[in-house]
């Protein structure tokens, strides 16, 4: 059956990171001068305004730093993954993401949960980049 | 442009279908731009987060939440116009309610509904010779966070509506002690519990303790959202406290009218806020009455 869920809307800003996810890979913009980590990714630091930066690959864990569980569904696509949890995880190398939370039941899901990255590949050029808990 | 002359009047108006149309969701499905290929949508989930976040840090949740939409569903009842007029709710009815985006019931959220507020504002020297008593705009502060859910440190507090508050009430000389009653806007009613917080009437975590006295309802100390607000009377975005607040203030609201009628205190103070995105804008405005 084809992907009914929305897809990500690739474009020059966010391209090297979905570029990275297809060879699961969570790639950032590292700051050449003050080394802060961003996302999503910008011309320049947001800490220091600062325009050259290296890219890095996160180890892929981080902890949820909040959830919400969907009860209803706004897209019909999402339907019979009812009840799922969407999460902001905050990776260990800083930048937080916006993603699901797969591998548990949402009784499971709490603040500060230890997680890793999970790996969905929904189309030959998209994976997306979920989370479950790190056991 | 009142006081350069350049106009006399200024109406301030909204009025959306957002109930008989498409518009309301087509606007928030937008809005959600990548995070629907999370299944993330709309505001509730926004709020669900920041929500969900609060309940780790500090003492929150629906055993708090169901003092400020119970509360609100009171006074709508004391007011035809609420679309939640004749619906009275406990916090039983609260309790066992279904979960939207948990932690947020279907009564935390506001409501979806046509229709149409307006307010205008003229010069205190124009408005003296009105027929109307009129509200006095004494003070207004806004500040704007503006970073977005994922990246945001202030999902729990202080958000903007800390400095905006205290912008307002040092432009009224007026303190905290001065305000009578609050019109806040409530989208959902963890912004209700954040707003006051920030504004500084209990501290993280106490607005359980704060709220269960009564003291928002009818007969309560401190009156919030006497229309029903957002939650029960209509969502008309920053126009619903803002209209309240200055019907309160003119002494236009019968059967909710602030002062004997709901054994409150007569407003000689209200408080009024409004907020955007994702707790990313607010602004508060301070009226009295002359």
């Amino acid at each position: 059956m084809a992907y009914n869920k929305p897809l990500p809307r690739v474009n020059g800003d966010n391209q090297e990171f979905w570029e990275g996810c297809r060879n699961h890979e969570l790639k950032f913009q590292q700051c050449a001068s003050c080394g802060h980590i961003r996302f999503p990714a910008s011309l320049v630091c947001p800490k220091c305004l600062c325009s050259d930066f290296q890219s890095i690959v996160s180890t892929g864990t981080g902890k949820v730093y909040t959830y919400a569980v969907y009860h209803v569904a706004f897209h019909q696509g999402f339907l019979e993954d009812l009840p799922y949890v969407v999460a902001v995880v905050e990776l260990q190398e800083g930048p937080r993401l916006l993603t699901n939370i797969v591998g548990c039941s949402p009784e499971e899901v709490s603040c500060e949960m230890p997680v890793t990255v999970a790996w969905e590949n929904v189309t030959p050029d998209i994976s997306l980049p979920m989370f479950k808990p790190l056991i | 442009m009142l006081d350069a002359g350049l106009c006399r009047y200024v109406l301030i108006s909204y009025g959306h279908n957002a109930f008989s149309s498409a518009s309301l969701f087509t606007m928030l499905m937008d809005f959600a731009g990548d995070d629907a290929v999370f299944g993330h949508f709309g505001a509730t989930g926004g709020y669900a987060l920041a929500a969900r976040r609060a309940m780790h840090e500090f003492n929150t949740g629906p055993q708090t939440w169901k003092h400020i939409a119970v509360a609100q569903r009171a006074w709508a009842n004391l007011n035809p116009h609420a679309m939640m007029h004749g619906k009275p709710m406990s916090f039983g009815d609260y309790l066992s309610s279904k979960y939207v985006v948990e932690p947020l019931r279907l009564p935390d959220n506001c409501l979806v509904n046509d229709g149409g507020r307006a307010v205008i504002i003229t010069t205190l020297e124009r408005a003296r010779d009105l027929r109307h008593r009129p509200a006095v705009i004494l003070g207004l502060g806004q500040h704007n966070p503006s970073v977005q859910v994922t990246q945001s440190g202030t999902l729990t507090g202080s958000t903007g509506a800390r400095k905006a508050c205290e912008t307002a009430l040092s432009m009224a000389g007026v303190t905290r002690d001065d305000v009578d009653a609050c019109q806040i806007y409530d989208c959902f009613t963890y912004t209700v519990e954040l707003t006051l917080q920030d504004y500084g009437f209990f501290g993280p975590g106490e607005g359980e303790s704060w709220f269960s006295e009564g003291t928002i309802g009818p007969g309560g100390r401190m009156p919030v959202n006497t229309s029903g607000g957002q939650l029960s009377e209509a969502y008309y975005m920053g126009l619903t406290p803002l209209s309240e607040a200055t019907m309160q203030i003119m002494g236009r609201c019968k059967d909710r009218q602030l002062g004997p009628a709901t054994q409150t205190k007569e407003p000689s103070i209200i408080l009024v806020s409004d907020n955007g995105g994702i707790l990313q804008a607010h602004s508060c405005c301070v009226l009295g009455r002359i």
